[in-house]
């Protein structure tokens, strides 16, 4: 579900400036499958599908598959649409150090709405 | 190419909000019927440069648009500090009724979105007789914190940067580009603390609670707008509040959160039938 984002770097060149010193760890999950995804200055190195056994990230998104399936529409239905309406919906819990995340909102939101069907990625 | 001026005029100007001398910008354009436009937590007034543009609206509407102590153009109060600003009802209230007092506006027509949109229910609670008619957008009576906004003022991260990240979500994906990022960079623009500290004021101090049953729509006119992709004021909580105050709220469709600055072409579809019936 989350593999694609490794194949993604090529047509994000405005995320990895806006993410040029950002190198993390995260993880996400849709309750029965998790992903670890490694970030080097901005660009994806690396997603590995789980089961893990001692996953290290830094932190964790976790929702339903229904719900990633929703938020990855090419255009999300209200509510759906950003990580943050997902939050407050509670069906998305933000888990761990969050400072990679929350100083480097924008990016995570846009990394993520880059797996939207191309009509609608928005990409700044 | 030569430059094509807008008929927006800019001034400055000095008065006192309870007894603090302050130095305020406002933006206005037409004539008619005053409307006052108040912007949302975090911004300015550039939010509603549309509406300043719009040819319709400017024949019958003199639209005139402050920015808010600490934002946009307008000046802190003397003696400010980085670190300090947190809004509260009452000085939010002050700041408008001396705003409006010092322009010498009669009845005017106040609109507000989102903090804006609760303040004009405190108006409505407190001054009914002062107004023509109250246009609330992205109205809610009260929000629960969903969020921990102290990320929205720590060193260790750019203000700029999250406050931009916040508010680019809460607009409809839907919208264009081009008026979205407008939107977020106006957030981008805000001072350290000022996004979060008129958060204060959203998330807690100005929450109505029981008090907004006291709002007697026969008094004071009632206009409630939102749009379906708010997640921070829902069109679920407008339409409580409407049910409340017993009048009809307009839901707009491919809207968010800030309707007059991330889609104004979709949001004045909506406005113009209500600004027609005030009369």
């Amino acid at each position: 579900m989350f593999k694609s984002l490794i194949e993604k770097n090529e047509r994000r060149s405005q995320l990895s400036i806006m993410g040029q010193y950002l190198n993390t760890c995260f993880m996400i999950s849709t309750v029965d499958d998790e992903y670890l995804i490694s970030i080097e200055k901005g660009n994806v190195t690396n997603v590995e599908e789980g089961p893990f056994v001692m996953p290290s990230y830094i932190f964790k998104l976790t929702a339903s598959k229904n719900e990633w399936l929703k938020f990855l529409q090419s255009t999300p239905q209200p509510g759906s649409h950003d990580i943050i309406a997902m939050l407050r919906r509670k069906v998305l819990k933000f888990e761990g150090d969050l400072h990679p995340l929350m100083s480097h909102l924008l990016y995570f939101k846009l990394l993520l709405a880059s797996l939207r069907p191309a009509e609608s990625n928005n990409e700044n | 190419m030569k430059i094509e001026k807008e008929p927006i005029t800019g001034n400055y100007g000095k008065f006192e909000i309870d007894g603090v001398k302050h130095r305020i910008y406002w933006e206005e354009a037409g004539e008619g019927i005053p409307l006052v436009c108040l912007h949302t937590a975090g911004s300015d007034g550039r939010q509603y440069r549309a509406l300043l543009n719009d040819k319709k609206i400017l024949k019958k509407y003199r639209v005139i648009v402050f920015d808010m102590p600490w934002h946009g153009k307008s000046s802190p109060p003397e003696n400010s500090q980085v670190g300090h600003y947190k809004l509260s009802t009452e000085s939010y209230i002050s700041q408008i009724m001396s705003f409006i007092d010092g322009l010498e506006l009669v009845k005017p027509v106040v609109m507000g979105c989102s903090i804006g949109g609760r303040i004009i229910l405190h108006l409505a609670i407190h001054f009914p007789e002062k107004f023509k008619a109250l246009i609330g957008l992205q109205s809610a009576g009260h929000l629960d914190p969903y969020y921990d906004i102290s990320w929205l003022h720590r060193q260790d991260v750019h203000g700029g940067e999250v406050c931009g990240g916040i508010a680019y979500g809460l607009m409809a994906p839907t919208s264009p580009e081009n008026d979205k990022f407008e939107t977020m960079w106006h957030y981008m623009q805000g001072g350290p603390g000022i996004f979060k500290g008129d958060l204060f004021f959203y998330k807690f101090d100005g929450n109505i609670g029981t008090e907004i049953k006291k709002i007697d729509n026969s008094k004071c006119p009632i206009f409630l707008l939102t749009g379906e992709y708010d997640y921070s004021a829902t069109p679920e909580e407008t339409k409580s509040l409407a049910d409340t105050i017993g009048i009809a709220m307009i839901k707009m469709k491919n809207v968010g959160h800030f309707p007059m600055s991330e889609n104004p072409e979709e949001f004045l579809k909506y406005l113009h039938p209500v600004l027609e019936k005030i009369n």
